[in-house]
């Protein structure tokens, strides 16, 4: 069963949380001015930037004292009406064995529209004469927005982490899941998260689950800019789009390398679409895809742009039923991490491939093809044959030894 | 490598294409040469024909006056623009009054470095005169091919191929038996280039050369098996399909060209029915002209696969 590391590995006590110390403390601090009696300020509000551990802090905090966690995030709609239900009794009254609640609030920045009108002002009101202590996160405290609010809370932010401190945490899981991870490898996913520990976290799951060692190479082409929670947004959004227009959005609502969007597509395809012929459609979609990306790049008309993104997104979109049975998840790329794997193997082939051709009046494709299968029998059978021929044709020991030693 | 070692220096040593080589005498003679195409399938004697000729042109020393391009390496248009246009503008200092350049796999230029080409021929005639080798001229745009003359290389009857073959192995003092020279005759065809490895590797063993030596040598040469990959796609498992495909391209390196040559005759041989065949025909050469445009190898050959896939599915039907 696929369980997030994140979840894994996510703290139990406050202790284990990691970095912001001085929040942390003023936390605790807080919260244990409610053993006499409300203090003036009767929430904190949290915040800062995604992925620090601003809920997971109000988590550990209800475990850690005993309480019982009351929630109310995004996914629920949180007008006036709503959060009166959710949270006016629950802030009043303790539980029935007399258990203390702590209510939380979490991602603020969620409430918007007029969904959930009114409900920041219910916040507010509940927030002033509330028995239990609450505790609200957002990324961003001095949106207007939360003025009157915040008028009422105790400020506390959350900086990003650094990124020793998130190498470190990297480390850890890695040892844990008996994955012998490169430091070099780590730093980067460390640093490509600047400060965001959970797309770490992820990141490196991705890259490193069920895997005996994690290399430097395989982690490299994270380098692109792309973020993996976006990148399974808009494959969903494209795999599963209702039709077209919202198939060609999907490109839109992320900042995504098309080039790298498609090796994302191509890879989860055979995954998401079943049938045989829906997935000759859909595999042929993206071949069309990839035509017209040929086309840019011969051409370097860039206005072909926006076939290439029809095909990979549309054209995937209606080339099947949308029938799964069952959630499948989404993988990554295996061909980008194949071609960086092989490419050190790729090199001394080309290495071989053009001594190969200077002797034999051919190019380095052609004595792959033609000649390198010959001379791998050769020099895995017939020592002397082998020396004369490394001899001749100037072998070095590297090569030489990708000769004899691979298949 | 045996191939060098039994590759003909001089014209008058080169066995087969008679028509050819005495043209190219003639050219020599004449201590003229035109820009010249030589065109045909692999290993019938294009590139030994352009060596040997340069090396009756110029003696032993024809290093000195012949540039030797593998455009498949070098076949960007700034090659033909630095290095190509360096070497014919300077003028030979010998006796013959030109250069020879000679430009392997032609066939594999781009266009816009063909079309550079063009104009650096007209230009440096004068000084350099053009051997331009490939499998099919109908790659090499229509403009320089009138500007040269063209020369159609065939493979080798058989008996010039055995007797090919009996020159190696009495030469390196190797027994081969009757069913194994079959065998390399099989295999080869009148690719003399592949049955100089075949032969090569066969001795490695250090055995007899049979039948079974043979078999084996070209088995163990060609791990990358295109039929296997077809008939697991036909058989529906597409991401175990793509796996191997993906292995030829980047763990054997081979060309998605010679790939795509391979998927199409063997699809031939496969026991579907024949319409499907015809079918696939289609969609082979519509990947194989993508390739050519500059699409990528592996997105084509896969969509190709997933067409196998659901020929399979329908087959397995009966329709």
């Amino acid at each position: 069963m696929f369980v997030p590391w994140t979840s894994k590995y996510k703290p139990k006590t406050l202790a284990e949380v990691v970095g912001n110390q001085e929040a942390k403390d003023k936390i605790l601090k807080w919260v244990h001015e409610w053993d006499r009696k409300p203090p003036k300020k009767r929430a904190l509000f949290i915040y800062g930037s995604p992925g620090i551990g601003k809920t997971v802090v109000a988590e550990v905090l209800a475990n850690d004292l005993g309480m019982e966690l009351v929630q109310s995030n995004a996914s629920n709609y949180r007008t006036a009406e709503a959060v009166q239900k959710f949270a006016g009794t629950a802030s009043h009254y303790s539980t029935l064995f007399g258990k203390k609640r702590l209510i939380l609030f979490d991602e603020l920045d969620g409430i918007t529209g007029t969904a959930d009108r009114g409900g920041l002002r219910v916040i507010t009101d509940i927030v002033k004469t509330t028995g239990s202590p609450i505790i609200l996160t957002a990324n961003n405290a001095y949106d207007p927005r939360f003025s009157t609010l915040r008028d009422h809370c105790q400020l506390v932010e959350f900086k990003k982490l650094a990124r020793t401190d998130v190498e470190a945490l990297l480390k850890k899981i890695c040892s844990q899941e008996g994955v012998e991870a490169d430091a070099d490898a780590l730093r980067l996913v460390a640093e490509r998260a600047s400060g965001d520990l959970r797309s770490a976290v992820n990141d490196l799951q991705a890259l490193a689950q069920g895997k005996k060692q994690l290399a430097y190479d395989d982690v490299s082409w994270l380098s692109t800019r792309d973020r993996k929670e976006a990148i399974f947004k808009v494959l969903s959004d494209i795999f599963y789009a209702r039709n077209v227009w919202d198939a060609r959005r999907a490109v839109d609502t992320a900042d995504i390398d098309p080039d790298m969007l498609l090796e994302w597509i191509y890879e989860n395809v055979p995954h998401q679409v079943k049938d045989p012929k829906e997935l000759a459609a859909t595999m042929e979609m993206l071949a069309s895809a990839d035509m017209y990306r040929g086309r840019i790049r011969a051409t370097q008309n860039w206005t072909l742009m926006r076939y290439f993104i029809d095909f990979m997104t549309a054209g995937v979109a209606v080339s099947w039923n949308h029938r799964t049975s069952g959630w499948v998840p989404f993988r990554f790329p295996t061909r980008i991490m194949t071609m960086s794997h092989s490419r050190a193997q790729r090199e001394v082939m080309t290495a071989i491939g053009l001594k190969i051709g200077k002797r034999c009046h051919m190019s380095s494709n052609q004595a792959a093809k033609d000649v390198i299968p010959y001379i791998r029998i050769i020099f895995q059978t017939n020592e002397a044959m082998k020396n004369g021929l490394a001899r001749w044709f100037d072998f070095d020991e590297d090569m030489v030894n990708y000769l004899s030693t691979n298949k | 490598m045996w191939t060098e070692k039994y590759r003909p220096h001089s014209l008058t040593d080169i066995v087969d294409q008679k028509e050819i080589v005495n043209r190219l005498i003639s050219f020599v003679k004449a201590q003229n040469v035109p820009h010249c195409i030589f065109a045909g399938p692999p290993g019938t004697g294009k590139t030994t024909a352009a060596l040997c000729l340069a090396h009756d042109l110029y003696g032993p020393r024809f290093r000195d006056y012949v540039m030797e391009l593998n455009a498949s390496d070098e076949r960007g248009i700034n090659v033909v623009r630095e290095t190509v246009k360096t070497f014919a503008r300077t003028k030979s200092i010998g006796e013959v009054s030109f250069k020879v350049l000679i430009l392997d796999e032609a066939d594999n230029m781009t266009g816009d470095a063909q079309q550079a080409l063009r104009r650096t021929m007209e230009r440096y005639t004068e000084t350099a005169r053009f051997i331009l080798i490939a499998n099919y001229s109908g790659k090499i745009i229509e403009p320089i091919q009138s500007r040269c003359a063209p020369f159609r290389f065939t493979y080798l009857p058989r008996e010039h191929a055995v007797n090919w073959i009996k020159r190696i192995t009495d030469n390196e003092g190797l027994t081969i038996k009757d069913d194994g020279l079959e065998a390399v005759l099989e295999i080869g065809g009148g690719d003399l280039r592949r049955v100089t490895n075949i032969l090569q590797t066969a001795a490695s063993i250090g055995k007899p050369i049979d039948e079974e030596t043979v078999y084996s040598v070209v088995g163990r040469a060609n791990p990358a098996d295109v039929q296997e990959m077809l008939l697991t796609a036909l058989s529906g498992d597409f991401v175990e399909a793509r796996k191997k495909l993906r292995d030829m391209l980047l763990k054997y390196g081979l060309a998605g060209t010679d790939i795509i040559g391979q998927i199409h005759s063997e699809t031939f041989r496969l026991s579907i029915p024949d319409k499907w065949k015809v079918k696939l025909a289609d969609v082979i050469g519509e990947a194989d002209f993508r390739l050519l445009q500059g699409s990528n190898e592996e997105i084509q050959l896969s969509a190709l696969l997933a067409k196998l896939v659901e020929a399979g599915a329908e087959i397995k039907r009966g329709q």
